[in-house]
């Protein structure tokens, strides 16, 4: 007997996900979804917008390392409320993950969540998490190729950080490609060009992000 | 490495059709998914032996359905599909290109079963 199901198999972790985003709806939260490759600083960037934005807004942080406490002490060391999601070996966070360490924030007193991924290009794009916007960094020594390998994370992300500019003189990255793959894969891609550790360029990330939080907040008619 | 977690909600559906349908066991199921999307057919063949074992869907084929990368290219006005995309056109090596097709994530289309 044929049974037609026609069901998307991440059905379950999406419903989930939007589930998570009632939730931040509710208590006025902004979520960010980070991902890129290991190292290409997703918690540098983490800490530089907190270094910007702290006097601003409420900020916390959920960091999804596979399994050590590193990222997520450096974070601490900011007085920002975080936590250490255990993924469980898992190459990437989830709706359930997210909403199983809700209860350690008073969601309430929050208006920036910033959750950093798993290092990894390809399943963080796949799992949801009830994120208002996907953000993704491409370091220049990773090269421009990416983005036409791993199409669907720059698929789904609003934004591409391009980070470590700093590193251009030393490291063939071209710049022009991996732009053109990147928007020949998703036109509205907003592409920021940083270093996170000469701070260039950073302020049009922040300057973007405050837009988004802003407009979020809004009190809607 | 996706592909054990991809394979756990597969088997979650299977396992909620197999109570709501009430049938015991699963001859085949037909997956379907874009070629650009990262899932490979034999880690996921592989994860699926493994993870199927004592559940209805032990020792059931698995069909893929694989949906070709489609690019548009601005340069000559076709629509291509290729097996590697590279940011550019295969035909006339322009550069204006998009990308329409290829990244769909995995659904499960059709199972047959007893
Ligand atoms: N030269 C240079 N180094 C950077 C820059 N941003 C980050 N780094 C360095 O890159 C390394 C990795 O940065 P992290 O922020 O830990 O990267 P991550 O993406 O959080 O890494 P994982 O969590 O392990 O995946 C660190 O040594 C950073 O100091 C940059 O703009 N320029
Ligand atoms: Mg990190
Ligand atoms: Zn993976
Ligand atoms: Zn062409």
């Amino acid at each position: 007997m044929k049974v037609t199901v026609v069901k998307n198999v991440l059905a379950a972790n999406d419903r989930i996900a939007a589930e998570n985003r009632a939730l931040f709806d509710k208590n006025g939260v902004y979520v960010i979804n980070l991902m890129s490759s290991p190292g290409a600083g997703k918690t540098t960037l983490v800490e530089k917008t907190i270094l910007a934005l702290q006097n601003r807004y409420r900020i916390a942080v959920i960091e999804g390392d596979i399994q050590d406490t590193y990222d997520a002490d450096r974070i601490a060391a900011l007085n920002i409320p975080v936590v250490q999601i255990n993924t469980g070996g898992a190459c990437h966070i989830d709706g359930n993950m997210i909403r199983e360490s809700l209860p350690a924030f008073d969601l309430a007193l929050i208006d920036l969540l910033i959750c950093e991924n798993v290092g990894n290009l390809v399943c963080p794009a796949e799992f949801k998490i009830g994120e208002n916007a996907k953000v993704m960094i491409l370091s220049a020594p990773e090269g421009a190729d990416k983005p036409a390998k791993y199409p669907l994370i720059f698929q789904e992300s609003s934004v591409m950080v391009i980070n470590k500019i700093d590193l251009f003189p030393y490291v063939d990255f071209d710049l022009a490609k991996a732009k053109r793959d990147a928007l020949s894969i998703n036109k509205e891609l907003q592409i920021f060009e940083v270093s996170c550790k000469t701070g260039a360029g950073l302020d049009d990330w922040i300057k973007w992000l405050t837009d988004r939080i802003d407009d979020f907040k809004k009190p809607r008619v | 490495m996706h592909e054990l977690y991809l394979v756990e909600s597969v088997l979650n559906i299977v396992q909620d059709y197999a109570v709501k349908q009430e049938f015991k066991k699963v001859n085949s199921i037909v997956l379907s998914f874009g070629r650009l999307s990262c899932i490979d057919p034999k880690s996921l063949q592989f994860a699926f032996e493994v993870q199927a074992k004592e559940t209805p869907a032990e020792n059931a084929a698995l069909q893929f359905k694989i949906l070709p990368a489609v690019i548009h290219c601005f340069s000559c006005g076709r629509d291509l599909e290729l097996d590697i995309y590279e940011g550019t056109c295969p035909r006339c090596k322009g550069e204006e290109v998009m990308l329409v097709g290829g990244t769909e994530e995995l659904q499960i289309i059709e199972m047959d079963v007893d």
